[in-house]
Order: C-alpha cells, then sequence, then structure tokens
C-alpha cells in the first residue's frame, strides 16, 4: 500500500523507469525514505563516499566543491527524481565533493549492496552511469515525448522505420536497351502499363520511357519504330536504394513531382513504389499535397491547401518522424508553395525585366522551419546594364514583392517584424550591391552588421537563376578568408545566450509577463547550439546551411565537432523536437504557437536530456571561449 | 523515578508469568525493557509507528477493526516493512463507523480474530518503542486485548506524537514546558499537523496510511526536538509519554 507510491515515483526516475513493475515493487520493499531539513550536509568533500543510493522525492540539494583557494564552487544542482551518490555505488574513493539541501528534503533510500544487485541484473541501467546519456535516451525521451503528446500512440513509426526495398514489391516490367520502339510499345500494351524501364545488359536501369514519350518523341515527329528504345527514353531517372527509408523516397517523390520512383538494390532494379504505397503505409500523403498544390491556378487556391498543412505535421508526428525529418519534409512543402507563388507572380505581372534569384534565410533558409514561420526572404537580381534598365527593374520587383508578401501572408506567413524581405528595397539588389553588402558587414564587423549576417548568412536559393546565389555563396566564403576580427565579433556574440545548466529551481524561467515561470525555448536552447554550428560553419567556410549539414561537414575538418558532433546533433534532434511537441500542441488546442515552455510539464527523463543537450552546448561555448576570447585572438 | 518505579513492575510481571503457557513472542514482550537502550540516541533507536482503526471510541463496547504499523529507525522510514491486518470484530459494525474506515461487515468477518493478530503485533513491535498520534486511546483498545488474552499489558514504551508536537510549537524551552498540562489538548488533527508538516494526505482513514502519515510527522519531528535539547529516548519518552 504504501510501497505502491513508492513504485509510481521510481516510474519517473531515470534509470528505474525502464525497469519492470515487478522489479520495481521488489525495490520498493527495500526502501527508506529520510527526511533532511534544509541545509543539511548529506555528503562531505573528502569525507567517506556515500553507502547508498538518494533518489530526491521531494526538494533539492547543490553539489559543490570548496577549492584550494576556499572558493565555493557550485557545480550542480539537483532536484526531484534526480539521483545523489551514484558515483560511489562504483568506487570507494573519498567524496569529491559536498552536498547539502536547500530545502526540507525528501529522499528514498537504496543501499549500496542492494543498488549493485540490480546493476548486476540490469545491463541497461549499468549502461546509464557508465556511458554517455544523451546518445543512449534520446530514442527514449523521444517515445516519451511522442505517447505523452498524443493520445493514439503509434508503435510501428512505419514511414521511418520502414526501407523503401519492403515496399517495393511490384514486379517492374523492363526491356533491354537495344529492344526496339515497336516491341516495347508492344510489351507495354500487353502489360497495360504506361512507362516502361530500360536496362543494360547488366539489368541497371538506364532510362525511363513513358507512354508521353511515345506520343510526343515517336508519332508527332514520325519516327521510325524500328529504332532502338534507347533514342527516346529520358536518362534522368529518379531512383532509391532500396535500404533508404520511405520517408527519403517521399521527399524524393515531393521534390521531383513524381508518382512513381524506382527502387534499386546493389545497382539492380529490386521493383517501383507509388505514391499509392506510402499512402497506405501512412494514412495519406505530402505527396498528395505537394501535387496539389502544383496544380493550384489562384493563390487562394494554394492558401487554401497551405492552411490545411498542420495535418501533415500530424501525422508526421504520430508517425514517430525525428525533428529533423519533420523540419525537411515541412521545408520541401513551404518551398513548393513558395515557388508556386513566385510562378504565379510571374504569370501576373509577366516576364522579369531581368534574371534574378529569390532567396530565403533565417530557418527557411537552413530548412528548419516547423509551422509557419516568419517570412525572411530576398532578391539577388543580376547587375543592369543601363540605367532604364535598372529603373524598370526596380518598378518590377517593388510590386512583384509586395504581391508576392501578400500572397505568403494568404497563406499564413506572417511578416517579418525586422523587416527582413524582398518587399523592403534593401534587400531586393543587384548581385554587385550584395557583395558589397556582405564584404562591409565582415570587414566592419558593428554589431549591427553581425546581426544582419546571422541571419542573412543562412540563405539558400529557392526559384529563379540559381548562378546568382551560388556567385554570392562563393563571394561570402572567400570573403571571409583571414577574417579573424568578425569571426572574434560574432564568436563573442555565439557565447553571450548561455544555456541554463541547472534547471532546478535556478530554471531559468520568465520572471514576469504572460510567459512568467516559462522558459524560452528557442532563445535559450536552440539559437546558442544554432549559432555555434554556424559560428564553425563559417570559420571552416563551409556552403551547408542546415545545422545537421553543416555539423555533418564540420565533423570532418573541425576539432571540436569532430569529438562532440554526434552529441550535439542529438542535442539537436532533442531540443528542436520539444519545440515541434510543445508548437503543435498549441496548434491542437487552438492557440497560436510560441517558444514558452512550462518546466513543470516536461517529465524527468525530458528535463534530464534537456539538461544533458545544455550541458554539449555549453562544452562547445566553453571551447570557443577558449580559442577566441582567451587564445590567440585576445586583445 | 517513575522508569524504576515501570521496570520493577515488569521484573514482577516476569515472575509471574514465567511458567505460563503463553507464546514465546509474546512473553518475549515482557523483557522488552531490557532489550531497549534509554541512553540511545533518538537517531538510533527503533520505533514502530502504529494506528489502529476501531469500531468506536467506548472501549467497554468497541474494538480493534484494524491495525497498521510502519517501522524507523531514526529518521529512517523502511517504506517496505510493515504491518497491516484488519480484524473480525467481535461486536457489530455501526454505520457511522463504516463511513469512516470503509471497511464492511462482510469484509471484516473473513478477517482472522485478534486472537490470532496479536503474537503477529507483538512480534512485530518486538524491542522497538512505540509511537502514536494520540496513541493512549490505541493503547487502551490493545491492553484490553493483552488483559483478555495474557493477563498483562503491552511493556513496549509508548511515545505520543500530538504531545511531541506541542512541545515543538512551544516557544518556551525547559522543563517548564513539560508539566505545563494546560496546553489545548487535541486542537489539530492528524491530517492538520501533516498539512503543517507537508506530509501529503489522501482522504479516508486507513490505519496504515495513518500510521505512514504519523511515521513521516515524527520524522519531521526529529530535528526539531533535538534543537529542544531532546537527545536520548529517555529524554523523548520523559516529555512525550501519553
Amino acid at each position: 500500500m504504501i510501497t505502491e507510491d513508492v513504485v509510481k515515483f521510481l516510474k519517473t526516475v531515470i534509470p528505474f523507469q525502464f525497469l519492470k513493475e515487478d522489479e520495481l515493487i521488489a525495490i520498493s520493499e527495500k526502501t527508506l525514505l529520510e527526511f533532511y531539513p534544509q541545509n543539511t550536509i548529506l555528503l562531505k568533500q573528502e569525507g567517506p563516499p556515500s553507502d547508498n543510493l538518494k533518489i530526491i522525492k521531494k526538494g533539492s540539494v547543490k553539489i559543490y566543491a570548496v577549492s584550494n583557494t576556499g572558493e565555493e564552487i557550485i557545480t550542480d544542482y539537483r532536484g526531484e527524481g534526480e539521483l545523489i551518490g551514484y558515483l560511489s555505488l562504483f568506487s570507494d574513493n573519498k567524496s569529491r565533493v559536498s552536498v547539502m539541501t536547500l530545502e526540507d528534503t525528501l529522499c528514498y533510500i537504496i543501499s549500496k549492496t542492494e543498488m549493485r544487485a540490480i546493476i548486476d541484473r540490469h545491463p541497461n541501467i549499468k549502461d546509464f552511469f557508465h556511458q554517455s546519456f544523451l546518445k543512449k535516451y534520446l530514442d527514449k525521451t523521444l517515445e516519451e515525448m511522442h505517447s505523452k503528446t498524443l493520445n493514439k500512440v503509434s508503435g510501428d513509426m512505419l514511414l521511418f522505420t520502414t526501407p523503401v526495398g519492403m515496399l517495393a514489391t511490384k514486379g517492374v516490367i523492363s526491356v533491354f536497351q537495344d529492344t526496339s520502339i515497336k516491341e516495347a510499345a508492344e510489351i507495354m500494351t500487353r502489360h497495360e502499363i504506361s512507362s516502361v524501364v530500360i536496362i543494360d545488359s547488366n539489368a541497371v536501369p538506364v532510362g525511363i520511357v513513358t507512354d508521353r514519350d511515345l506520343r510526343k518523341k515517336v508519332i508527332a515527329k514520325g519516327l521510325d519504330t524500328r529504332n532502338s528504345i534507347c533514342s527516346i527514353m529520358s536518362v534522368s531517372l529518379i531512383k532509391s536504394d532500396s535500404k533508404e527509408y520511405c520517408f527519403e523516397a517521399l521527399l524524393k517523390m515531393i521534390r521531383y513531382n513524381i508518382h512513381h520512383l524506382l527502387i534499386v538494390e546493389d545497382g539492380k532494379i529490386k521493383g517501383i513504389i507509388t505514391n499509392h504505397d506510402l499512402m497506405m503505409l501512412q494514412g495519406s500523403s505530402p505527396v498528395t499535397v505537394a501535387k496539389d498544390i502544383e496544380i493550384q491556378q489562384t493563390v487562394d487556391g494554394v492558401a487554401q491547401i497551405s492552411n490545411k498543412l498542420n495535418s501533415i505535421m500530424d501525422i508526421l508526428i504520430k508517425e514517430g518522424a525525428k525533428a529533423s525529418n519533420i523540419t525537411k519534409i515541412m521545408s520541401e512543402i513551404n518551398d513548393r508553395i513558395l515557388k508556386k507563388i513566385l510562378t504565379l507572380a510571374e504569370k501576373k505581372f509577366g516576364p522579369p525585366p531581368t534574371s534574378y534569384c529569390w532567396i530565403v534565410f533565417g530557418s527557411e533558409g537552413r530548412k528548419e522551419q516547423t509551422f509557419k514561420t516568419d517570412q525572411d526572404n530576398a532578391i539577388i537580381c543580376a547587375d543592369p546594364e543601363t540605367l532604364s534598365e535598372d529603373e524598370e527593374t526596380k518598378r518590377y520587383f517593388s510590386v512583384f514583392t509586395k504581391y508576392v508578401r501578400d500572397s505568403l501572408v494568404m497563406c499564413g506567413f506572417p511578416v517579418c517584424p525586422g523587416n527582413y524581405m524582398a518587399s523592403n528595397p534593401k534587400w531586393r539588389q543587384p548581385i554587385s550591391v550584395w557583395k558589397s553588402y556582405f564584404s562591409s558587414w565582415i570587414n566592419v564587423p558593428k554589431t549591427e552588421a553581425i546581426l544582419a549576417s546571422v541571419i542573412l548568412f543562412d540563405f539558400r536559393a529557392i526559384h529563379g537563376d540559381f548562378t546568382l546565389a551560388e556567385e554570392l555563396k562563393r563571394h561570402l566564403l572567400t570573403s571571409l578568408k583571414g577574417k579573424d576580427m568578425f569571426l572574434l565579433l560574432m564568436a563573442k556574440m555565439t557565447v553571450n545566450v548561455k544555456p541554463p545548466l541547472s534547471f532546478f529551481k535556478t530554471f531559468v524561467v520568465e520572471k514576469d509577463g504572460m510567459h512568467k515561470n516559462k522558459f524560452n525555448i528557442k532563445f535559450k536552447f536552440l539559437s546558442p547550439l544554432i549559432n555555434v554550428v554556424r559560428l564553425f560553419a563559417l570559420e571552416k567556410r563551409i556552403e551547408e546551411t542546415s545545422t545537421l549539414e553543416r555539423i555533418e561537414r564540420l565533423m570532418e575538418s573541425h576539432d571540436t565537432i569532430r569529438q562532440m558532433g554526434d552529441e550535439l546533433k542529438h542535442a539537436f534532434e532533442f531540443i528542436m523536437m520539444m519545440k515541434i511537441v510543445h508548437q503543435f500542441n498549441q496548434l491542437t488546442k487552438g492557440l497560436q504557437p510560441d517558444n514558452y515552455i512550462d518546466p513543470n510539464d516536461l517529465t524527468n527523463l525530458e528535463k534530464k536530456t534537456l539538461k544533458e543537450s545544455c550541458q554539449v552546448i555549453s562544452r562547445v561555448q566553453e571551447s570557443i571561449e577558449n580559442r577566441y576570447l582567451l587564445g590567440r585572438l585576445s586583445g | 523515578m517513575s522508569f524504576l518505579f515501570t521496570k520493577y513492575k515488569n521484573k514482577i510481571l516476569q515472575g509471574l508469568y514465567k511458567n505460563k503457557d503463553i507464546k514465546p513472542a509474546v512473553y518475549k514482550n515482557l523483557k522488552i525493557l531490557e532489550e531497549i537502550n534509554f541512553n540511545c540516541s533518538i537517531y538510533d533507536a527503533s520505533y514502530v509507528v502504529i494506528d489502529t482503526e476501531l469500531t468506536g471510541l467506548d472501549s467497554k463496547g468497541d474494538c480493534i477493526l484494524s491495525i497498521g504499523a510502519v517501522r524507523m529507525k531514526g529518521g529512517s522510514i523502511y517504506m517496505g516493512d510493515y504491518f497491516y491486518r484488519i480484524v473480525a470484530p467481535s461486536v457489530c459494525l455501526r454505520p457511522a463507523s463504516i463511513i469512516i474506515h470503509g471497511i464492511t461487515p462482510k469484509e471484516a468477518s473473513e478477517c482472522p480474530s485478534i486472537d490470532l493478530i496479536m503474537p503477529e503485533f507483538i512480534d512485530f513491535c518486538k524491542g522497538k518503542i512505540i509511537v502514536g498520534y494520540c496513541i493512549a486511546i490505541d493503547i487502551e483498545f490493545i491492553n484490553k486485548e493483552m488483559k483478555r488474552l495474557y493477563g498483562f499489558n503491552i511493556q513496549n514504551p509508548v511515545i505520543d506524537l500530538l504531545k511531541m508536537y506541542l512541545i515543538i510549537k512551544k516557544k518556551k524551552v525547559g522543563c517548564d514546558a513539560f508539566v505545563d498540562d494546560n496546553l489545548a489538548m487535541p486542537t489539530a488533527n492528524l491530517f492538520e499537523i501533516a498539512r503543517e508538516f507537508d506530509v501529503p494526505v489522501q482522504e479516508g482513514h486507513n490505519a496504515l496510511s495513518d500510521a505512514f502519515i504519523t511515521a513521516q510527522i515524527f520524522q519531521r519531528c526529529l530535528p526539531a526536538l533535538s534543537k529542544r535539547g531532546i537527545n536520548t529516548i529517555k529524554d523523548l519518552i520523559m516529555v512525550s509519554k501519553p
């Protein structure tokens, strides 16, 4: 009866929550409950090790050490559901730190002997004490988050765990490349198929022929049907490896606007999957949405689809998608909306007088969009040859960009409060002006310049003449060479906002206002991580904009990231997911999504994972401080 | 003085019952005063925190309906080491009391009689100091059964949580505080005291959960007691015997 409460509590405590009920019952029967008034010393530095494991049931403690100079250094705060004395379980060394209660505190006590027996019986408990927390428990935390959010728990996560090979069971009709057009057409008719894959003598697919090709390239042009089928096939064959996950296939279908995807295994045809197969897997499909956007002819039509996109988010979250997968798919769809709007604008105002490239930046630029985010966009034009061309361009884009801005608002993308939009004349400029913008920010790194570069340097081309964006990117990366002062100031700003290291009691929450006692997950957690990664990317002059891709690239070349890259990726996934789930819950309740999270809504596992994520970020920040602010660039 | 007297009485009882045919566990209860070190610190002593549910408050007509007990050593509560028995009552359950304890007549009638439970209970209390809230009433009913079954009272030292609480609440420190009998007796019930000490309370009375609540209050009282110079078991019994 009284042990039931112990079991219930242990179910919220890491690592005990990973044990089965009967094991928890057995543990609860050997548990003591102790009470310590405020300011009780539980462990003393240099004193004997703890002879038990304490689990804080209520209250909080500080962990601290006194340095040689007599200074007290607090290393951690622990609160409800956290452990005291677990190092002593494995060593008989003197305690390295002191532990004191900050308020009246209740602890459950498990003796060292009992604890060692539990550890021997359960390897996963041992792992917890020995291994990096983040790596080990990220999945469990995400799982918990999914099941907490959703009434309907989807345990199978099909889209993200099923390799496409599993679905590609449909036989593919293929013909060898030396087959004649006539023979191929006959085969297609016999099998009642609208397309056929062309393979070489090693069964490697080399191209595809569709009904359309037969119509356009053969009949309309009167081509001899005895010719080889190779002469009319399209060679840009879009395929997926059978080991790729279904969501990756889905992404390709959205990106290329296709409904069939060829699946290859070891280079050979394995089968074909269709949008329909993926739909069967998950009930409905983002591909359909992409297609729907494609066929729209009015902004109203696009807006209607755009405003229904939360249902896709719903599917993705329920499927158990990782944050990075969700943002990839959402960014892909948002890109499509934007492209459609731009196409409609070009249709409305006629072709632009000069070539231009529409770029996006901020979270859009990093492909880290979740729900509808503020518009962050700009235009790079080709340099005008004449004054009149310049004037005409200005006139054209002045109307054009306002139309695009308003259309995007209709689709649910609010205007950027900082006015970082192409509708602002400052952000629609010829390439030469853009280059001088970037150069001046890098050469004269004032605070505003750094702020602008943080936003704009994550730019990515969406529509129009991509070579303009590529040229600007090249200019940016070359300009950065040897610009230590710029990097130094950016480094300073990067370490300015530190993620909170100890949450309990001192959890950095808003002190007043409408978000009192909540913390801002974007400002305190996500941005610091994105910022350190951007700094390193600029330092190593890497062109990728997405945080995860940057980390991936930096792991090849950057010493800090080489060591911490995996941890940083886990931390990013976790924080991003926390933000997504939070905003999704707000949306389903009919609230406007924000970034303010109430720490009381978090489970112990989430708190612990968030804490570990912060420690990773602050270790990276420390390395930045050591290198930039104390090291070679001091002064 | 009273200690010596108690011990003397106990010696006589031991002599009287030496050759009687009673269970060893019960007979052992007569030797308890020899087992307890009265100079032991209140933080090292062994306690058993008890509570009973009764059919009513009249010790002649009513009887024990359930007994709950939790073991403590110093300030530690042994979560898995508890005692809880529902007793087949010798009298009819009154509707008013059923509402309080929630034990139905049928449920109770299927339980063992107090005659079987007493030896188990005495064994659970072996070597320990009994602690309870308004413990006098519980002890009165226990002793009624003890007398009937064995002819003597339970011999464990007994301390009362309410007495202890009133001492802690009284600002004045020193002997005066202990002899002042004008202290307003039960003003606060167990749940009110529990809330004051921030001990979680679940509604409904149950001998075990009430014993556990009592134990948690006692646990929180210990630091306050030593602040008032109450350090040994002897000190504690002096000030808080019922």
